[in-house]
């Protein structure tokens, strides 16, 4: 387990905190890192800076991420990692697709050329749509009470796609199955943060894994090709006991 | 009787590539109570095993054989994390806490594994010869070609180990399932416990021994000044605790004659051979995934197979227990 200081925080929206931290390991955008918090728990979550200042960007929905929403300057900060596949880097316009808090590790990839769609159920819960810098930004809330109301796809849809070397998308499973089947009749290079429970980060445990791949280590990156076969994606996951459920998307 | 001799022209397309590799696979081709396997690579228990896909592909990618996580009577989430450690890379402290989704909802996921064609071992845990019994049979249903007992888990309070270091019942319950079963069962023991051969002994109806589970260990972290895991204690796996699988197999063997499946360590061809010269039959791979993927397998048997060739031995069977000094 490692340690660093937290250097600053920052309030991104009401309820996601942003936590910097010096880390000289070199890490590349779309990998994450397990997240201690001593007595409370652990917790796996994508750099959302990785360069020498690291950060991450949290929300709170359970003991841990919320322990880690209260860490100040100052506090001590402890982790593993960093564990993934990485996004592939291309040279050109890309797209960046990130609903909710999934913009955070879609940042790292921020270009002069990246066109953004960012996805919320609000306005106030838009995420870094501020940080897009020289590209277009389509803000798509649920609620209508910024940019367009309904969700990504109806944006994706007025935007002419072909034109990007790249579509990184990173949101809820039920976003990622949406896009995806978008995406899949198109000729379209895009690769998709996926998300499972995860509880070891190191490919042992198989809470993480879809179709026999760990998420933790064969990915959480895919490419669109990758998820063309995968009988999980979008249609079943395992519970905390291992437990099958249904997804239905 | 005929006897036929058939002679065969070479075949262009068979290239020396392939030769080599069916010479290897002759020479790695093994057995365990009866139940065939390709080469003497299992994944142990624990490990990526829980999804029946992902069984499916650590068969398809090699192994010989898998067993499923340990499953139980009721469903069970496991402990808070973090639930594992790693020490220097390879070795890791585990404390998953018996999560599983509970035997009535683990027959899909058998279903899913044993799509590879290739034997599933399933994996058990109780607290009474009842519930072992009940869990095999069901397990038997699913379609597996074993049963594993886990009489060994080293962190979980009234499962695993403290029923594993009862003799009394040991003997009941590995008695109950032979009962109730006809698929092998095998028993996997724990080191944590001070005489192996007292418990071997009363798990002797077992078809086959597993040697060894995790060693019971911890580790603290200074800077929080506390353990790490959220239980504690766990298990210790990786190369640093093969040289106590080694003596428990050779002892066990040395001393019961009985089929052992080696298990502690094993990320080398070398390795594997060394659990077999101390006795095992085969053995089973873990945390050996954690360090060098799901690949190991395939690692595995190119390595053994190779040092194999260049040793002269012409098969697993010729050496099992080739080091046992008597």
């Amino acid at each position: 387990m490692m340690h660093s200081e937290v250097i600053n925080v920052e309030e991104n929206t009401p309820t996601v905190k942003t936590i910097y931290f010096e880390w000289k390991q070199e890490a590349k955008p779309g990998q994450f890192i397990m997240a201690w918090v001593p007595g409370t728990g652990e917790i796996p979550i994508s750099l959302s800076s990785t360069d020498t200042i690291k950060s991450i960007t949290v929300k709170s929905y359970g003991p841990a991420s919320d322990a880690i929403t209260k860490l100040t300057k100052g506090s001590r900060i402890f982790f593993r990692g960093p564990y993934g596949r990485p996004f592939s880097t291309v040279r050109g316009p890309t797209l960046l697709v990130g609903g909710g808090s999934g913009m955070a590790s879609l940042r790292p990839l921020i270009t002069k050329d990246s066109d953004a769609i960012v996805s919320a159920r609000t306005a106030a819960e838009l995420l870094f749509s501020d940080r897009i810098k020289g590209g277009k930004v389509f803000e798509v809330t649920d609620d209508g009470s910024a940019g367009i109301r309904g969700n990504p796809i109806d944006a994706l849809g007025t935007i002419d796609l072909e034109k990007y070397k790249m579509t990184y998308v990173c949101g809820p499973e039920i976003m990622l199955k949406k896009i995806y089947d978008f995406l899949n009749s198109r000729q379209i290079r895009a690769e998709f943060a996926m998300e499972r429970l995860m509880k070891c980060g190191i490919g042992v445990c198989d809470s993480c894994s879809v179709d026999g791949f760990q998420l933790c280590r064969d990915g959480s990156i895919f490419s669109i090709e990758e998820m063309r076969g995968m009988t999980e994606f979008g249609r079943t996951k395992l519970t905390e006991s291992g437990r099958r459920i249904y997804l239905n998307y | 009787m005929f006897a036929y001799f058939i002679w065969t022209a070479p075949n262009p397309f068979i290239t020396s590539d392939d030769l080599l590799k069916k010479d290897t696979m002759n020479r790695l081709n093994t057995q365990i109570s009866g139940i065939r396997l390709d080469n003497p690579f299992i994944l142990a228990s624990g490990i990526l095993d829980e999804n029946g896909y992902t069984m499916k592909r650590v068969l398809d990618e090699g192994a010989a054989a898998v067993v499923t996580k340990s499953i139980g009577i009721s469903e069970r989430s496991g402990y808070r994390t973090p639930v594992v450690v790693e020490i220097d890379g390879r070795n890791m402290i585990n404390a998953i806490g018996l999560a599983n989704p509970g035997i009535d909802n683990f027959g899909e996921e058998m279903k899913i594994a044993r799509e590879s064609m290739k034997p599933v071992i399933g994996s058990v845990f109780g607290s009474t010869a009842e519930e072992f019994a009940l869990l095999s049979r069901k397990m038997e249903e699913y379609g597996a070609s074993a049963i594993e007992l886990n009489l060994s888990c080293p962190h979980v309070k009234g499962f695993g180990q403290e029923v594993g270091s009862d003799p009394d019942l040991v003997e009941s319950i590995v008695g109950e399932v032979k009962r109730s079963v006809k698929i092998p069962v095998f028993a996997k023991l724990s080191p944590n416990i001070s005489d192996i051969l007292e418990i071997a002994k009363a798990a002797e109806k077992a078809d086959a021994y597993v040697l060894i589970n995790t060693v019971k260990a911890m580790a603290i972290d200074i800077y929080a000044r506390m353990p790490v895991l959220s239980n504690s204690y766990g298990g210790l796996s990786g190369p640093c605790i093969k040289p106590v699988g080694i003596r428990y197999v050779y002892e066990v063997k040395r001393e019961t004659g009985k089929e052992i499946i080696g298990v502690g360590g094993i990320r080398t061809g070398e390795d594997a051979l060394e659990y077999i010269m101390a006795g095992a039959s085969c053995v089973e791979v873990g945390t050996a995934v954690h360090s060098d993927g799901r690949d190991i397998f395939k690692q595995l048997s190119l390595e053994t197979g190779k040092i194999m060739k260049a040793e002269k031995i012409e098969s697993i069977r010729e050496i099992i227990g080739a080091a046992i000094r008597k």
